[in-house]
């Protein structure tokens, strides 16, 4: 089911979108070569500059960003042996090793051909499979919505991390956060302090900002610098022949760890590229290899961030769900122009959607072209000192905030999550299901009250929706998979304590 | 008459006739640029209302318009901004019952009685429709069914004007009724698509791509008089239910805004609206001129905001 003609209408009715995929590649980029700015944080700077623009332009900026930062992760993984993103970590393995060896080029060249080829891949699955799941949108009643957001919030599960305990903390946290504002039945007001710019509640976006772009900085002033580096040898070489032959089975392996993990909630690029590193050991021809320069160990964990930085965008956008960091943002930036994703986005903006798919297709040219262009002043910008990197990111940031609204007050929600954020990362609370309570709470307890409403206080109303009991039978399943796992985890830990 | 006291008065009248008509002859408004300022932000319902009027008033007025958009607080900030500016004519306010529900839900710096209401230009029709393909003919239908069993209607919004006049309509005919509010008008929409509401109101404006494709039928007029783009619906009086609301649009400046410009405006509105290039717009957009003089609109929107106070009493929102 792909709308050729409805991806080039979008492209005819926003041009704009060739230039928002360029240059959302080669912000990405930069933002990705930075230690320590994340591919959610470099989307959530571009967050607040989107708000004027073209929606579908702004939605294809950002997820051209999400991709332009996985790439860019590479770089400092093999030049400078420091990760620029979580899911470049694996690249450092093998990338530094081939850069010590003087092939600093080809490990560059290998890295944007796998992540190019990881992605197209995605892509390829993305404009097929996300319109289906978006199919039974007439269908959705108030019952469906609550079985959706339950099932939102039922990967809080299994983004906790460590602590299943702190984990359900911050969706707590996030879900008290989304009852500021207006009660959704009555109309009554609720924590407000009778304060008008609390009337329409805690805008997600800020939420977003204040955890993700905000905290971080805070963060990154609480550490040294990063290595620097020489540009002497640095120019991209594409793999020949013999090498694109040697490199397919662990692009392969890569790019199908990348699309489930893009798909399941909690999974996102970091598992996914040593997940598929691996199992790219495990079936190669070279294992010895692995460790000391094998151009298979770069190609491997960048397809899969490659796949995942497309096929993160399915549930997100096909169910609402954001399954990670980056597409939580990319969430924000529908959410900043009135689009809300999930099953009713197709109907409502299908030509957002189209537009979007035509963008990341550009993308992919995009990231070819831009590479080559941008990796001098890239290697020029991680080599700046990082303190005053981080003041100017910060003025960026509380400048965008202030932009979207002309409002003072915002900015200051937006600090106050900030220091929110930090501290949640001092304690090592998980922040994403924080922001998954924000962004699904209201949705949740709207329906289920607007539901109760319709059914005259009947709870079978639940059941009685086809759509809405499978979705909760999958969101019981779910949580019942996680908590084994998490016992299973924590008496393995048990036992090693006790052998010890 | 004593001559002392003729004089005076025969003074007084020439003063005033010198007056009038030096104002008469040059027509001259105090400011040369005035200001149109609306919470809501670029797009929006009282944005897209002014940005279209403009044109069409300069012309008119011969006078140039710049519309800013204060939003903050749904009006909490636009109506703080217009109050404590100076009533020289040079900044003025669109008004909706938006207005008058911040003021009332919060405790905003200024109120709608803090403002000064100037003139109306439109009420927004409301309109009570059911999805195409739905059992539903007549606004009686929707009635009946709710008599004999249990009625599902759907408003946008918890504090909204549609709200009320459900509210209204579920006490006026004395039925069973659910009502159901949404985030916004296209929730709700899609819920009368699929039969998951009995019926819901709206303005015209919002529901026409889904009434001009056919998917929805609408059944009353929740106004006075029947709608110019819709002859064939009759309002809810005709059908025996006797709710009628006037959602407006007009605009409001600081208090103590002097004659000479309330005058000017009143000629300019009744002028913009009779002006056919302006009444082709303001038609497609399924807009009702209802021009209100300055004395009235003043009586009118006190006694909107009384009503909706008794309201939002009546339902617990406020106290």
């Amino acid at each position: 089911m792909i709308d050729l003609s409805g991806m080039m209408n979008a492209l005819i009715a926003s041009p704009m979108i060739i230039p928002a995929a360029f240059a959302g590649i080669a912000w990405g980029i930069l933002g990705g070569a930075l230690p320590g700015i994340s591919p959610s944080i470099t989307m959530a700077l571009l967050l607040p500059f989107t708000y004027g623009a073209d929606p579908t332009a702004a939605v294809v900026l950002l997820a051209s960003t999400y991709l332009g930062a996985e790439y860019g992760g590479s770089i400092p993984a093999i030049l400078i042996r420091t990760p620029g993103t979580n899911s470049a970590a694996a690249t450092v393995i093998d990338g530094y090793a081939m850069k010590e060896q003087g092939k600093a080029g080809e490990a560059l060249g290998i890295s944007l051909y796998s992540t190019l080829l990881g992605s197209v891949f995605g892509v390829a699955l993305l404009i097929t499979l996300t319109q289906p799941l978006a199919a039974v949108a007439l269908a959705f009643q108030p019952t469906s919505y609550v079985g959706l957001g339950v099932l939102g919030l039922s990967v809080i599960a299994s983004l906790s991390g460590e602590s299943l305990i702190k984990g359900m903390m911050a969706g707590l946290i996030g879900l008290m956060i989304a009852t500021i504002g207006t009660d959704p039945v009555t109309g009554n007001n609720r924590f407000t302090f009778d304060d008008p710019e609390l009337l329409s509640g805690i805008p997600p976006i800020l939420v977003m900002v204040g955890i993700y772009a905000v905290a971080e900085l805070f963060e990154q002033a609480s550490q040294p610098g990063w290595r620097q580096t020489n540009t002497a040898d640095a120019a991209i070489k594409m793999p020949d022949a013999l090498m694109r032959a040697r490199l397919r089975v662990s692009q392969i392996i890569g790019a199908i760890i990348g699309f489930i993990e893009g798909l399941t909630p909690g999974g996102g690029g970091t598992i996914a590229a040593f997940l598929s590193y691996n199992e790219a050991k495990r079936w190669s021809k070279k294992p010895e290899e692995f460790g000391h320069g094998s151009p298979e160990g770069i190609a491997a964990p960048e397809s899969a961030n490659g796949a995942v930085s497309a096929t993160a965008l399915i549930p997100m956008m096909g169910l609402g769900i954001p399954g990670s960091n980056s597409a939580a943002v990319l969430l924000g930036g529908f959410l900043i122009h009135g689009m809300t994703p999930g099953p009713m986005l197709f109907t409502k903006h299908y030509d957002v959607v189209m537009g979007l798919y035509a963008g990341k297709v550009i993308s992919l040219f995009a990231l070819l072209v831009v590479a080559y262009l941008i990796l001098r002043p890239c290697i020029w910008l991680v080599n700046r000192p990082k303190h005053y990197l981080m003041a100017f990111i910060f003025a960026l940031v509380l400048s965008g905030v202030y932009a979207i609204h002309n409002s003072l007050f915002h900015v200051g929600i937006a600090l106050a999550f900030g220091v929110i954020g930090y501290a949640m990362k001092y304690y090592r609370i998980p922040t994403l299901p924080m922001v998954l309570g924000v962004v699904l709470g209201f949705m949740v307890e709207s329906n289920y009250r607007r539901a109760l409403v319709l059914s005259d206080g009947d709870h079978m109303t639940f059941v009685e929706d086809p759509i809405a009991a499978c979705l909760l039978i999958v969101a019981f399943g779910f949580i019942l998979v996680s908590l084994v796992r998490h016992f299973r985890d924590s008496m393995k830990s048990d036992q090693k304590v006790k052998s010890a | 008459m004593s001559l002392k006291a003729f004089q005076l008065f025969a003074g007084v009248a020439t003063v005033l006739a010198v007056t009038f008509s030096g104002a008469q002859a040059q027509t001259k408004y105090p400011k040369d640029t005035v200001m149109l300022a609306t919470h809501s932000s670029p797009g929006g319902g009282s944005d897209i209302f002014l940005r279209e009027m403009v044109p069409h008033l300069n012309r008119v007025m011969g006078l140039n318009f710049a519309v800013e958009n204060i939003s903050g607080g749904s009006g909490a900030k636009a109506m703080a901004v217009v109050s404590k500016a100076k009533p020289d004519g040079g900044l003025f306010y669109a008004t909706t019952p938006t207005f008058i529900y911040t003021s009332l839900l919060s405790k905003p710096e200024a109120t709608y009685k803090d403002l000064e209401p100037l003139v109306n230009v439109f009420f927004d029709p409301e309109v009570v429709y059911t999805a195409a393909d739905s059992k539903f003919k007549t606004l009686k239908d929707v009635i009946d069914h709710a008599k004999a069993s249990r009625g599902k209607w759907g408003a946008a919004n918890p504090a909204s004007l549609e709200r009320q006049v459900l509210e209204r309509m579920k006490t006026a005919t004395g039925v069973r009724a659910a009502v159901v509010t949404f985030e916004g008008g296209g929730d709700m929409l899609i819920n009368v698509l699929n039969h998951t509401l009995d019926i819901g109101i709206g303005e015209m404006q919002e529901i026409r791509p889904q009434m001009e494709a056919g998917k929805l039928r609408v059944l009353a007029v929740m106004g006075d008089k029947r709608l110019e783009q819709l002859p064939d619906v009759p309002t809810a009086k005709e059908q025996g239910v006797d709710v009628a609301v006037r959602k407006f649009r007009g605009l409001a400046g600081p208090k103590n805004t002097p004659p000479d410009v309330v005058k000017a405006w009143e000629e300019g509105i009744q002028k913009v609206l009779a002006d056919p290039a302006y009444k082709k717009v303001y038609i497609e957009n399924g807009l009702q001129p209802a021009f209100i003089a300055h004395d009235e609109y003043k009586k009118f929107v006190a006694e909107f905001g009384k009503e909706t106070e008794d309201f939002l009493k009546s339902t617990g929102t406020i106290k």
